[in-house]
């Protein structure tokens, strides 16, 4: 199993020297981006209206944090099921997205647009959320707080483990 | 004979205990299954990955952090004893509003949607939603068995009303493809519920009934059948996470009542590695107990 470390933003970043299987740790700032994120995104853009930040310069991580305790950097936070973000990632994409963060497989529509776009898709082992979260930096809420665990939340993380699923 | 009273407050205080031992520690069982299945495992990135989710669980128990930031939906069976009256509520509310505090106290997450259609508000309420399951034992007792059940392997729940001709074989095939179809989706390795007869809402139930309350296979056969469809999900499936390794399932649990003679209801229920289950039980002589032995 070869490992590699990334840093994002990842702008201009080719990744074809990683190969699906590869351990990835993951470092720099990233956004999650659920359900209800991700359809509000797909809105802004059918209205071509600005997102709140360059998909280019961020990775999105499929996750709905627990609520953060007292005293810690953030709650548990880990990986959400990919597939149901399929519907909303090809617009995504040719927005810029470059790396999405989840788990399980992709259909085969989102499979072909990451492979078109030169994106990459990491799984992030699912449930092992206490242990991802020591990864953490620094967590801030950055979008509709009104969705709670669906807002959009801003992460600086240091070495969250990964493995690449397609490239 | 009077019946003896449960107060409102120690239903409160058990509920507040047993979820704030599942949402941070790891299933005693579950984590011996996935130990043996590293010591079995050969796939470097299968081993990196249960090595992780062991991990997991000692940070966890060390940060009182949740197993999976999916604190999931509570699922309560209640075996309520025809002797016992409760007083201070229905059960539904006494454990309902019991959980939201559990949440608060232990920064679980809100994973309700209020309305399954009109999503997108993020409302709070005083008493928890949950799914509760009622039946009445005879005795002086009651039994609660509780699990936070969460929504990327509940998602992978199946339901069949199969030909009765189908037997044991046409039922071993629907679970095994019904698991290894899921994938990567339920976390794998994965517990496998299997509810066979009843009718349409029966064997769904027997299926989380068979996740969930601890038991032994005592029928013989169906033992033989829990093996055979745990081995081949193995054979079959694509391994821990969906990604690598031969191990997809740590358990295949099947639980069968008697059905209509035109049918053969099949359910598979399935839960993720981070299997957030315990039982308590409270008697009128007042003592609560860790309920692990508890009978079906
Ligand atoms: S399936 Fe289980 S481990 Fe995976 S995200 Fe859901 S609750 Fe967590």
């Amino acid at each position: 199993m070869k490992q590699h470390r990334l840093l994002v933003p990842s702008k201009g970043t080719d990744f074809s020297h990683l190969q699906p299987g590869d351990k990835v740790l993951l470092s720099g700032v990233i956004h999650t981006a659920r359900d209800q994120a991700h359809q509000r995104l797909v809105e802004l853009i059918s209205r071509n209206e600005s997102l709140p930040f360059d998909l280019a310069n961020t990775a999105l991580f499929y996750c709905g944090p627990s609520p953060t305790p007292p005293g810690k950097v953030c709650g548990a936070i880990g990986p959400t099921t990919s597939s149901r973000m399929d519907p909303y990632t090809v617009p995504l994409l040719e927005q810029g997205l470059k790396i999405m963060i989840g788990k399980g497989e992709r259909s085969a529509d989102v499979e072909t647009a990451i492979k078109k776009y030169g994106a990459l898709y990491l799984v992030c082992c699912g449930g092992t959320s206490a242990l991802l979260a020591q990864t953490v930096i620094s967590f801030d809420l950055f979008a509709w707080p009104e969705l709670g665990a669906e807002a959009i939340y801003r992460l600086e993380v240091k070495d969250l483990p990964c493995y690449v699923a397609i490239r | 004979m009077a019946k003896k009273t449960i107060q409102a407050n120690e239903i409160r205080e058990l509920v507040l205990d047993a979820i704030g031992e599942i949402f941070c520690t790891a299933h005693p069982e579950t984590r011996q299954l996935l130990e043996n299945a590293l010591a079995r495992e050969k796939d470097e990135i299968a081993r990196d990955m249960l090595e992780t989710i062991l991990g997991n669980h000692e940070i966890a128990q060390r940060e009182s952090l949740p197993l999976c930031q999916d604190t999931g939906l509570l699922v309560v069976f209640a075996e309520l004893g025809n002797g016992v009256l409760i007083e201070g509520g229905s059960l539904r509310d006494i454990i309902g509003s019991a959980a939201a505090e559990a949440w608060d106290k232990y920064y679980l997450r809100d994973s309700i949607a209020w309305d399954p259609l009109r999503r997108g508000t993020n409302q709070k309420g005083t008493t928890l939603p949950l799914i509760l399951h009622l039946e009445q034992i005879p005795g002086d007792e009651l039994i609660l068995h509780f699990a936070l059940k969460g929504g990327g392997s509940e998602n992978c729940s199946f339901l069949k009303m199969m030909l009765p001709g189908a037997g044991m074989r046409g039922v071993e095939e629907f679970v095994i493809q019904s698991v290894v179809e899921s994938g990567g989706r339920p976390c794998p390795p994965v517990m496998v519920g299997v509810g066979i007869g009843g009718n349409f809402e029966e064997c769904a139930i027997l299926a989380k009934k068979a996740l969930m309350l601890p038991s032994e296979q005592k029928d013989e056969e169906l033992r033989e059948m829990e093996e055979r469809i745990l081995d081949e999900i193995n054979k079959r499936g694509k391994g821990v996470m969906g990604f690598a390794g031969s191990t997809t399932a740590l358990k295949v649990c099947i639980l069968a009542k008697p059905c209509h003679i035109a049918s053969l209801p099949v359910a598979v229920n399935i839960d993720c590695h981070a299997h957030r289950v315990t039982s308590r039980r409270i008697n009128v002589s007042r003592e609560t107990s860790d309920d692990s032995g508890a009978t079906r």
